[in-house]
């Protein structure tokens, strides 16, 4: 990412007013390089394209549809977003809390005001596992239920090796907690093509921006100045450019494919439970 | 005679525009600020609805530990106190605190209390039938999951602190955010007691420095 200042002096002396601008101008750069950075800081898988993600391959594939389905179904009645997602070891150095909360707040899951997303993370190798839901599911599913459904439903049956059984009864148990607390639409935000994206804005405010930077370089090049080059290549492509999720609609539900998830930008406040087995 | 008001004219046009582009900055600037401002009081509600969730566990932990046979009382009475002092400490819950000693005494005390409370749960550790009721099964849980969210809105806060003082801090917001009373604001340390950097005195023959320098300091 280098952004390169050809200062060309036209005129022996130089204002000290260009001087400043080209200050204001470096300023922009460093805050939006600032941006990128954090933004790219983070280790966090991609969002997922279905509510039942088995990267470990502990549960057949048709069972793996059907658990998808169940899910999608659900989101449809209730507009609660559940994303099941099972690894063999956990993706990053962090703990289960702080990578489940980081994941959970990248994937969006839940409808956004409702905050009704819940995850459910198995990580096979580490014998570990964690349940937490979104803000506005903290009273329906509270620490309480996520430990005793991990303890008393789930664990049993992972530690017999039954993944499928642990699983099923674990989805069960959250939908059984859950189900009174929203009403769904009958479409999941996938189909309702609503899915959010939060880049639209900051696209507007950055080409609002580049417009001024561009409008200062005119401004200031009549004052014999310098040129400028370079703002253009990596700068803008690996920021906006690389943000290449959003409402995708390609999924439908009919045809013998699955039902794709899409995070409806819900966020959570890091309740839940974690377990080992 | 004619070239010379053009130019007075064009001189005019452009200082008009500098004059209306800089008013548009300042105000942009200051939309800005009141949002980010917002969302740091925001989640300063957050961190101390979080901090209170676990304040309110701790008679029902206290009531069901007092309980179990013969239990530690020093353990206890620690928790007890330190759940008093955190009391103490009052902070107005919807506007986040602008001094940074106000904010690392609240954050000395909940941390005295976080201090108290694990070493509760590692003395009980020594009770297996107090750790096999039910009752203290879903303390714990409860009081994970909270601590779990105080570090999450404690990461959040920061995160709205962070924004903040970079806007009230960059070229050219700061040229005037102070005049329109908008200060960097504190924020969480990384840890309760991690501020105080460990007294290393490399004596070569120099007097030692003033240890109040150091304490005072922050980032």
């Amino acid at each position: 990412m280098q952004v390169t200042f050809e200062i060309m002096q036209r005129s022996p002396r130089r204002s000290p007013r260009i001087t400043l601008r080209m200050q204001f101008c470096l300023g922009t750069l460093v805050l939006f390089a600032g941006v990128v950075f954090t933004q790219a800081a983070e280790t966090i898988p991609p969002r997922p394209d279905r509510y039942f993600n088995d990267y470990a391959g502990v549960v057949s594939p048709n069972t793996a549809q059907r658990f998808n389905e169940q899910l999608a179904q659900f989101e449809r009645q209730t507009s609660n977003q559940i994303v099941v997602a099972i690894w063999r070891k956990m993706p990053s150095q962090s703990s289960i809390e702080d990578f489940t909360q980081r994941t959970f707040q990248a994937w969006q899951l839940g409808q956004r005001g409702r905050n009704n997303g819940v995850v459910f993370f198995v990580f096979i190798d580490d014998h570990r596992m964690r349940i937490q839901p979104g803000y506005g599911l903290e009273g329906a599913l509270p620490d309480i239920t996520c430990n005793e459904i991990i303890r008393d439903a789930v664990a049993p049956r992972f530690r017999a090796n039954d993944f499928e059984g642990g699983i099923a009864a674990g989805i069960d148990l959250i939908f059984k907690a859950i189900r009174g607390e929203y009403k769904g639409t009958g479409k999941t935000v996938r189909e309702t093509g609503t899915s959010q994206n939060s880049n639209s804005a900051g696209l507007l405010v950055f080409f609002f921006f580049v417009l001024i930077i561009l409008l200062a370089m005119r401004a200031s090049r009549r004052f014999g100045g310098y040129r400028y080059t370079g703002v253009g290549g990596p700068f803008v492509s690996g920021n906006w450019g690389g943000g290449g999720w959003s409402s995708g609609g390609g999924w439908s539900s009919g045809g013998g494919g699955f039902s794709g998830f899409s995070g409806g930008g819900g966020s959570s406040g890091g309740g839940g439970a974690s377990g080992s087995w | 005679m004619n070239k010379g008001l053009f130019g007075c004219l064009g001189v005019g046009a452009i200082l008009l525009f500098i004059v209306l582009v800089g008013g548009c900055a300042v105000a942009a600037s200051y939309n800005r600020l009141v949002p980010l401002q917002q969302k740091v009081d925001q989640s300063w509600a957050q961190v101390q609805n979080v901090y209170q969730r676990r304040a309110d566990l701790i008679p029902n932990l206290v009531n069901t530990v007092q309980g179990a046979a013969n239990f530690e009382k020093s353990t206890l009475t620690e928790v007890t106190n330190a759940r008093a002092s955190v009391g103490r400490v009052q902070i107005d819950p919807n506007h986040a605190p602008t001094d940074a000693a106000k904010l690392q005494e609240f954050q000395a005390a909940q941390g005295q209390l976080s201090n108290a409370l694990s070493r509760l749960l590692v003395v009980s550790e020594r009770y297996p039938e107090l750790r096999a009721t039910q009752n203290f099964q879903n303390l714990q849980a409860q009081l994970e999951g909270t601590e779990n969210r105080i570090s999450v809105e404690r990461g959040n806060f920061n995160t709205a602190v962070q924004d903040y003082n970079v806007a009230v801090r960059t070229f050219p917001t700061n040229l005037f955010a102070g005049i329109f009373g908008f200060k960097p604001r504190p924020f969480f340390e990384a840890q309760a007691g991690a501020e105080k950097p460990p007294a290393v005195n490399f004596n070569f023959g120099s007097p030692a420095p003033a240890p109040a320098a150091t304490a005072a300091a922050t980032p």
